[in-house]
């Protein structure tokens, strides 16, 4: 009965989904796409009059977020079967951001097709995927941001703790920073309250650990006692105050801040696997008297920050 | 002051104060409807114990 119910809401959340995906309207441009660092590539669904096309004035380049800073086109070319256009830009974009292209008074085999405008943007999915990404390597809460320090080096001393305490840290997070979305973007922005984000956001993440906590106990003790005093641990933690803050000032939407979330909690699971693995070794190693335990631990930390340097720069999509 | 700003701080207190309630209130129901039986005599051993932990 159970595994019907939950067939039934996954047609329900599939059905808008499709419907949504349907009603694209009708353009001429068919797509518009970003190719090198400097060329916006629009194809056509007919051929466009060559002469039209030449004229650099039909074509205005921004970025979406700030429609009153034009980019400056270099040339524009067409492609011999006349659907195909190139923009150059004399500058590189930023191509994280999307793009707003307004093509003017298209001129089809003699016929004005008025003005269009096109968003150009990367695929979605592969943004989604880079601040899953970002958050998990790049911008690591541990190595690269120095959040969260102090659970870092409580709970990293044997491995099953540290794994405990991520897999714990990773469900909370995903849950308040979640809950913190919602508030931020429907209660505190209509009414102007932002600049209470930080009290607001404390006082949630206190009260999501004590929901979870009292419900737990009841619901699924094995999993309680699995989670222990990890639970409590986390509101210590700064990185699950830094989430939501960075999810309202970039104002990211609900799947946006449910990426960031899980790769922020992810992140923290595996920095805390790398450190315990370390530090059960550190155990047996020969390590001079006024080193051992916290010290140590702060230089292999150091070594693990310069390492994960090394992901800067990265980019998949 | 302006009163545009006193209106704000004012709609903001009542607001917050409102989402606390609510919150509180919302714990409240779920730490009643969730209470699990701890025997006493977990308590009262503690509360004996010298409990510098």
């Amino acid at each position: 009965m159970k595994k019907h119910a939950a067939a039934i809401i996954a047609v329900f959340l599939l059905v808008p989904v499709l419907l949504i995906g349907g009603c694209t309207k009708p353009r001429f441009i068919k797509k518009g796409e970003f190719k090198g660092t400097d060329l916006i590539v629009l194809i056509f669904a007919g051929p466009v009059d060559p002469m039209w096309a030449e004229d650099r004035a039909h074509f205005t380049v921004n970025e979406a977020s700030d429609p009153d800073i034009l980019l400056d086109i270099q040339s524009v070319s067409l492609s011999p079967d006349r659907t195909r256009l190139t923009i150059a830009l004399s500058d590189p974009m930023n191509q994280e951001r999307p793009h707003q292209v307004v093509v003017k008074d298209i001129l089809s085999e003699g016929r004005n097709l008025g003005t269009e405008t096109l968003t150009v943007a990367r695929l979605y999915f592969g943004y989604l995927f880079g601040i899953f990404l970002g958050a998990l390597l790049i911008q690591n809460f541990v190595f690269s941001k120095y959040l969260g320090l102090c659970v870092f080096f409580g709970t990293s001393q044997k491995k099953t703790t540290a794994v405990g305490m991520g897999i714990t840290f990773t469900a909370v997070i995903v849950f308040a920073s979640f809950m913190s979305w919602f508030l931020y973007q429907f209660v505190l922005k209509p009414y102007r309250l932002d600049y209470l984000q930080i009290i607001v956001f404390i006082g949630l993440v206190s009260l999501t650990v004590q929901g979870v906590d009292t419900i737990l106990r009841k619901v699924n003790p094995a999993l309680f006692k699995a989670f222990g005093v990890y639970l409590v641990l986390v509101i210590a933690n700064c990185i699950v105050i830094a989430v939501p803050l960075i999810l309202a000032d970039n104002e990211y939407n609900m799947i946006e801040s449910l990426m960031l979330s899980l790769g922020a909690g992810l992140g923290f699971l595996l920095a805390l696997f790398l450190m315990s693995s370390v530090r059960e070794r550190l155990d047996f190693a020969d390590i001079p008297v006024s080193w051992r335990g916290l010290p140590i631990a702060f230089i292999v930390a150091g070594l693990f920050a310069l390492s994960f340097m090394g992901f800067s720069g990265m980019s998949i999509f | 002051m302006d009163p545009l700003y006193i209106k704000l701080a004012l709609g903001g207190l009542a607001l917050l104060a409102s989402i606390g309630l609510f919150f509180g209130i919302g714990l409240a129901l779920a730490a009643h409807k969730f209470a699990v039986e701890v025997n006493p005599k977990v308590e009262a051993v503690k509360e004996v114990l010298a409990g510098a932990q």
